[in-house]
């Protein structure tokens, strides 16, 4: 069965002290977001606008200051309820060189997620390793090798191998495509959109770059410094923006379109 | 057409390797006129940022450059002394890198590390240099310059602090900027405004402006000419619109096809380039492209690296396909 994640009247203070004086900053306001079966929202903003934060709270790396985390209708608090929550929701880093342990065979980085939640007889985890590796159209091989023998698209597929292991339904994938090379990026855009075709899965998908929103993306919201401003289905927000921080962030992206035009004649 | 302040002319830089040297930048070549911008895009290991190193001779030192010249206003920095580096480098030609973070010092505080940087390069006095630093941070956009130069680089946000580095960079009247991906790790906002700025110090200043970069879309803000690198070598080149208006190269086209644009959906899915780029020294003779080139020839691009064809005014194509059947053959 698919789930449902909904974040509920999120808010996330965190106090610094500057020159002395503490002070306290919003990081997430009030906001509340819900994935739906099947769907991939857009989060976009950028760098402080709270999307990681949001995200971080859904899975419980961070911890809300007020507001609540709701699966399927019920309200994560206990820590059980959080490890069950990680079972079926998964989280994909940015960064595809610090999110994998450099000492540690790609194989044993795979396994470990079945390890923690008890799943398979170690026999059987090699194979579900071996199949998750062809899954992300990796050689089965890669399993006997080190993160630093293997290049940022295929180590990104490997986060995303690791993430899918325990067959979770939602993905919360945080700018995992902008450290790669155009090329390389849209390789894995297109096995991300697979994956989710074939497992049925839902994502969250955290992005400063609308264009991969916007080629991506069911339905986006745009935060702010801590707040949604805007939200709806892709094609509306971006083609008819309503909020003035909406429109920036488009008229601020680079395009090629006109030249992309040309060669789709 | 002015005259170009700097022409580079067959340039290739080589790092030793078990089985011979292993060559990054492979026999490049362009010219840019002051007052002129040239992008060069490629993704990584495509040898760009070892070209910029070149030109301020700030390659690693297990590296060799090789050449015929570069010309830069009469003087060939291939045969410059380490004492005319310095009096060229940052005072002549000037580097923005990524990483502004990095690039500044972090005990310094801004107005320190502007003005000792003009007090090296020229005579002058202490209240002289203040004022000049003044000056250079008004030009790159930093906000109330008196009053903000006091602090240090950690007090400011990213884009603050590229600022300081553009600031950096002029402060001592170079006559050419390389910015090696100078906005890649900012906001896209703030990207804006930092292409903004750089295109108007061109035009202003009449600076000769580099601008390497990955993202094509960019390629198009900046304008000038464009340089598409693959593997080390120069694969197509031309006026930037005419490049991405009627790219040529099966990797120019690859690319363009393979990043979204703000029209692109799922309905159009994205045509990814298959497989990976080459490894430095792998390539041999023949074109760097081939590997993943869906009109490569056999028996010609395996063997023969390709001459530049001419695609357009100023416009032209290294490669076998399009020198045989033109664009038909690249489609």
């Amino acid at each position: 069965m698919s789930g449902t994640l909904e974040a509920r009247d999120i808010v996330k203070t965190f106090t610094v002290t500057r020159d002395g004086k503490a002070r306290v900053i919003n990081a997430v306001n009030h906001v509340s977001l819900s994935v739906k079966p099947g769907e991939i929202l857009g989060l976009v903003g950028e760098s402080g606008s709270g999307k990681t934060t949001i995200a971080r709270i859904m899975i419980g790396i961070e911890r809300a200051s007020a507001g609540a985390v709701v699966y399927n209708g019920r309200a994560i608090e206990t820590r059980s309820d959080w490890q069950a929550l990680r079972r079926e929701v998964q989280y994909v880093f940015q960064d595809p060189f610090t999110a994998l342990c450099p000492t540690m065979r790609i194989g044993d980085a795979l396994a470990e997620p079945l390890i923690i939640h008890k799943i398979g007889e170690p026999g059987e985890r090699q194979d579900r390793v071996a199949k998750m590796l062809e899954l992300v159209g990796l050689h089965a091989d890669v399993a006997r090798r080190l993160p630093n023998q293997l290049s940022g698209g295929q180590r990104q597929r490997v986060n995303l191998a690791r993430a899918l292991m325990l067959g979770p339904k939602i993905l919360i994938c945080d700018e995992i495509v902008s450290g790669l090379d155009v090329s390389i990026q849209a390789q894995v855009l297109q096995l991300l959109l697979d994956l989710q075709q074939e497992l049925d899965l839902s994502l969250i998908f955290i992005s400063h770059d609308l264009r991969v929103v916007h080629y991506l993306c069911d339905r986006v919201m745009v935060m702010y410094l801590g707040e949604i401003v805007e939200q709806g289905a892709t094609a509306d927000v971006f083609g008819a923006p309503e909020h003035s921080y909406t429109r920036a962030l488009l008229a601020a992206i680079p395009d090629h379109s006109r030249a992309l035009a040309v060669l789709e004649e | 057409m002015t005259a170009p302040v700097l022409s580079v002319d067959h340039l290739s830089v080589s790092f030793p390797g078990r089985a011979g040297p292993i060559t990054v930048v492979d026999d490049v070549s362009f010219t840019l006129a002051a007052g002129q911008s040239l992008v060069i895009a490629g993704e990584s290991g495509s040898g760009k940022s070892m070209v910029c190193q070149a030109l301020l001779g700030i390659v690693p030192d297990a590296a060799t450059v090789t050449g015929s010249r570069i010309d830069w206003r009469g003087r060939d920095l291939l045969r410059t002394t380490d004492a005319d580096w310095r009096a060229i480098r940052g005072a002549e030609i000037a580097m923005i890198f990524q990483d502004p973070t990095a690039a500044l010092n972090p005990l310094i505080t801004v107005e320190h590390q502007i003005s000792d940087a003009i007090r090296d390069h020229r005579a002058c006095s202490r209240a002289e240099a203040r004022q000049r630093t003044i000056e250079v941070l008004g030009l790159a956009g930093f906000p109330e310059p008196e009053h903000r130069m006091k602090s240090y680089p950690s007090e400011l946000s990213g884009g603050l602090r590229q600022r300081v580095a553009i600031a950096l960079a002029l402060s001592c009247g170079p006559a050419l900027i390389i910015a090696d991906e100078a906005t890649t790790n900012l906001d896209v906002s703030i990207q804006a405004q930092i292409v903004k700025l750089l295109r108007r110090l061109k035009d202003e200043l009449g600076l000769a402006l580099i601008f390497v970069t990955h993202d094509l879309g960019l390629a198009a803000d900046i304008g000038g000419d464009l340089l598409v690198m693959y593997a080390g070598q120069a694969v197509e080149r031309g006026p930037v619109r005419d490049v991405l208006d009627d790219p040529c190269h099966p990797y120019t086209r690859g690319l363009l096809r393979s990043a979204p644009t703000l029209t692109s959906t799922r309905a159009v899915p994205l045509r990814p380039i298959p497989g990976q780029a080459p490894k430095p020294g792998s390539i041999g003779a023949g074109a760097p492209f081939r590997s993943r080139c869906p009109v490569a020839i056999e028996g010609v691009c395996d063997v023969l690296r390709p001459d530049w064809t001419t695609a357009g005014a100023s416009h032209d194509v290294a490669c076998h396909r399009f020198a045989r059947d033109g664009r038909e053959g690249v489609q």
